[in-house]
């Protein structure tokens, strides 16, 4: 189910009714929170709920056995019985056909004449974000960073938690199992605020990112011919904005949900595009990732405990390996390895050409940061190195014969969308939202609150997929 | 922070907005219609797989839609047919659907538009893409999205503005379409394509009827005409050996399991009916198609009751024509008892 269908909103107001009604005691209300969030997921397609069945059984399991387990062996026995599953559903779901794939490529490379039928999988979804959540309590069961979940009605509904299942944020056990031991109603602010951010994130997907921005960097990316630098810069441009609408709108209604239920999720974007460089533009993209990344790769890597080249290489590859999560294709590879240069890049420009950063040069370096990033939206949207080579050429004016495609308005008013996208970033890169709210008078706040409900309304959308379902 | 006043606020702005929205639409001349959608498609694809040996599926183009008329033609045989073609589309990929994914042995009348039906089997191609999307839509369609379009339908019924046609109509009202509409200095040397306007009414049976604008206002009938010759000019050859290649595997394999198959070429005119016989001259290909298919079929030129009809926009033929067209088709395929005649008295 998408949050921005029909279906949701009813869905939604009958969870709402429920959970809200003196029907049920909090177990009961759990209870139905989790059959809702099967049919949540389930109304999409419905034997793939056995894989979630699956990941939670394994990980409540080796998760209470982890618990109370002393020897050595068996714990990592317990620990390694979640990664196989886990690990394994995203191996055979989502890399299956790829590793098929380049095995192909490889043994033919050899001189051995082998041929293989694609597998053709589905790609159960949300299955990224679900398997990195579950694994994450296992692994933090292991280290003994956390107690066991109290019952399976709390430890299934936090795999499952229906705002949050198929694209995040990716919540740790701690800050959200906990949560379910004690029975939470939102206060009137909370769920006013919840319902808010729900409109905040649609007016993100439905009128920014599919009405505004998706056209034009779909018939872009999708076209055949060399372009024109313009026409490629615009392209990018879109795919930009329309990548941070879609995936930060989603995240927003999952929090807005979230809240409306009183249940608290962090953030997952804090205005990326005004980042300072590449660390800044990791705390503030897709923080619930990276900072998996950093705690379950990166550290268990060595992090920057062994030394610079050691550090470099941990760097590369969880940044390389953070790539691949976002699919199966070298594309994606490429798109985590330019990350990791310019993050490896940025270490070594503090080391030796450290420099202050003010006000004055802070937006250029912005600037800089977002151009950069820009390049690397290249990779991550064309499906073939060819289409993205081509893009970059015309990016950097290397196409001489470039073709005009996009006709003046289009350009216009990509152009537009990110140049305020753009400095909306940066006059709210140390605020949020909230602290907005809270010094912004409540006819300003109901008028714009207005504008934007007024807009879904007559985008109206087609119930475009997000694109991070398909991660 | 007062948070429950903005919500109010937001409420009153809101409704307020989206009323005046809706009122100034109705006041422009828009009325509530259905989009004629792919959900819709997949509600009536799905008839099939339970239709028994005296059911009717249509298949074609627009002008087998346009030119049934749901109602008159159960009026005549006493059952509703199943109401699959469309716009802008060859038959070939929903016939394959059928005759592959079903069991289905009654009738199935394709409609033959020469310049879709024998205009290629290449997947990206305008005419193959657009109906094979439907039958993909159909077969990957989630619960999710057919209670999305079940929900729609009331607000689509009842509301103007509900306009985002998956077809892109230059007149659509959604934000998209409004935007569209924003033309500045051309900036390539693409040609211009005329604005193509809303000419049809459907219906949740998906009964599709031209609107009275298109069949009495001739200045605007004049703009659907623009498109036909635009559409006309930019057309590539047809590849009739791989259309009919193609096609006749499929009515093989239909005719041998017991299905009746019926062609029916619909009326064309002005224009459009000269490019035709010079560029698809019917000897060459309609001729051609029946004899190798071996089947019944109904061509407008040989009847008396269907030479003098006229297509307003020169392709499809008004809505009270078309349910003259519908009546005399029936009845002549009747007379010829090639459908069962399902009326009780």
């Amino acid at each position: 189910m998408l949050f921005n269908s029909l279906s949701f909103v009813v869905f939604l107001v009958i969870v709402l009714a429920l959970y809200y009604s003196k029907l049920f005691n909090w177990t009961n209300k759990k209870r139905m929170l989790l059959f809702a969030s099967y049919l949540f997921y389930g109304l999409w397609n419905p034997p793939l709920v056995i894989l979630l069945w699956i990941s939670t059984v394994v990980d409540w399991t080796a998760g209470k056995r982890l618990a109370v387990e002393e020897n050595q062996r068996k714990r990592k026995f317990w620990l390694l019985l979640s990664m196989f599953v886990n690990l394994g559903f995203l191996a055979f779901f989502k890399y299956g056909d790829f590793i098929l794939e380049n095995f192909v490529v490889l043994v033919n490379g050899i001189g051995w004449d082998f041929q293989a039928q694609p597998m053709d999988i589905i790609l159960p979804m949300g299955i990224s974000f679900y398997t990195f959540q579950t694994m994450s309590y296992t692994i933090d069961m292991y280290k003994r960073k956390i107690k066991p979940a109290r019952t399976f009605l709390d430890f299934a509904l936090y795999v499952t938690f229906f705002p949050q299942l198929v694209a995040g944020p990716i919540v740790r056990a701690k800050d959200l199992i906990t949560q379910f031991y004690e029975e939470k109603r939102a206060t009137t602010n909370q769920f006013v605020w919840g319902v808010f951010l729900l409109t905040v994130g649609l007016f993100q997907k439905v009128v920014l990112a599919d009405t505004l921005l998706s056209g034009v960097a779909d018939d872009v990316f999708g076209s055949s011919k060399l372009l024109h630098g313009i026409d490629a810069w615009t392209g990018t441009l879109a795919f930009s904005g329309q990548i941070f609408f879609d995936f930060a709108g989603y995240s927003t209604c999952a929090i807005g949900i979230a809240l409306m239920l009183g249940i608290i999720l962090p953030d997952n974007f804090r205005y990326p595009y005004a980042s300072l460089g590449f660390s800044d533009l990791w705390n503030r993209w897709h923080i619930s990732l990276s900072s998996w990344l950093r705690d379950y790769l990166y550290i268990p890597l060595g992090g920057n405990r062994h030394g610079i080249t050691r550090m470099y290489v941990a760097l590369m590859l969880t940044m390389l390996l953070g790539g691949l999560w976002h699919g199966a294709a070298w594309t994606f590879m490429v798109w985590g390895g330019l990350h990791g240069t310019y993050l490896i890049l940025e270490k070594l420009q503090k080391q030796y050409l450290p420099f202050k950063i003010t006000k004055w040069n802070g937006i250029f370096l912005a600037f800089i940061t977002f151009s950069c990033v820009n390049i690397t939206w290249v990779f991550f949207r064309a499906r073939e190195f060819d289409t993205a080579w081509n893009m970059i050429k015309s990016m950097f004016y290397l196409q001489t014969n470039g073709e005009k495609f996009l006709d003046s308005f289009s350009i216009l008013k990509v152009c537009v969308v990110i140049g305020i996208l753009f400095l909306c970033h940066w006059m709210m890169r140390n605020t949020s939202m909230k602290e907005l709210s809270q010094k912004t008078s409540p006819l300003v706040l109901g008028v714009v609150w207005a504008i934007l409900f007024f807009l879904i309304a007559i985008a109206q959308g087609s119930g475009e997929q997000f694109i991070y379902f398909q991660f | 922070m007062n948070l429950k006043k903005s919500f109010l606020i937001a409420l009153l702005i809101s409704t307020i907005g989206l009323t005046c929205w809706e009122q100034y639409w109705r006041s422009q001349g828009y009325y509530p219609t259905l989009n004629d959608e792919k959900a819709l498609w997949s509600m009536h694809r799905a008839k099939v797989e339970k239709a028994t040996g005296t059911d009717v599926v249509i298949l074609g183009s627009s002008r087998a839609y346009f030119d049934i008329q749901l109602n008159e033609w159960e009026a005549e045989t006493g059952k509703k047919p199943i109401q699959l073609a469309s716009t802008g589309s060859s038959p070939l990929p929903t016939f394959n659907d059928i005759v592959n994914n079903t069991d289905f042995t009654g009738t199935v009348i394709v409609g033959v538009t020469p310049g879709l039906l024998f205009s290629t089997t290449y997947p990206k191609a305008m005419p193959w893409e657009r109906p094979q999307a439907k039958v993909n839509h159909y077969h990957d369609r989630t619960y999710a999205q057919r209670l999305n379009f079940l929900l729609s339908i009331p607000l689509q019924k009842n509301l103007a503005f509900m306009s985002a046609d998956e077809e892109e109509w230059a007149d659509d009202i959604d934000l998209k379409a409004l935007l569209r509409r924003i033309k500045m200095k051309p900036r390539t040397n693409n040609p211009v394509v005329p604005p193509f306007y809303y000419f049809g009414d459907v219906s949740i049976d998906r009964n599709m009827s031209m609107t009275p604008r298109t069949a009495q206002d001739t200045a605007f009938a004049n703009t659907i005409i623009d498109v036909w010759k635009f559409l006309g000019a930019g057309a590539p050859p047809p590849d009739k050996e791989a259309t009919m290649s193609f096609f006749l595997k499929d009515i093989e394999k239909f005719k041998a399991r017991g299905g009746n198959l019926i062609f029916v070429r619909f009326p064309s005119s002005g224009g459009v009916r000269i490019g035709e016989s010079q560029g698809l001259p019917r000897t060459e290909f309609w001729d051609d198609l029946v004899r190798q298919a071996n089947v019944k079929s109904y061509h407008f030129e040989d009847y008396t009751q269907f030479k003098n009809l006229k297509c307003p926009e020169w392709s499809h033929l008004s809505a009270e024509d078309a349910q003259y067209f519908t009546t005399e088709l029936a009845k002549l395929m009747l007379a010829d008892n090639i459908i069962t005649n399902s009326k009780t008295n």
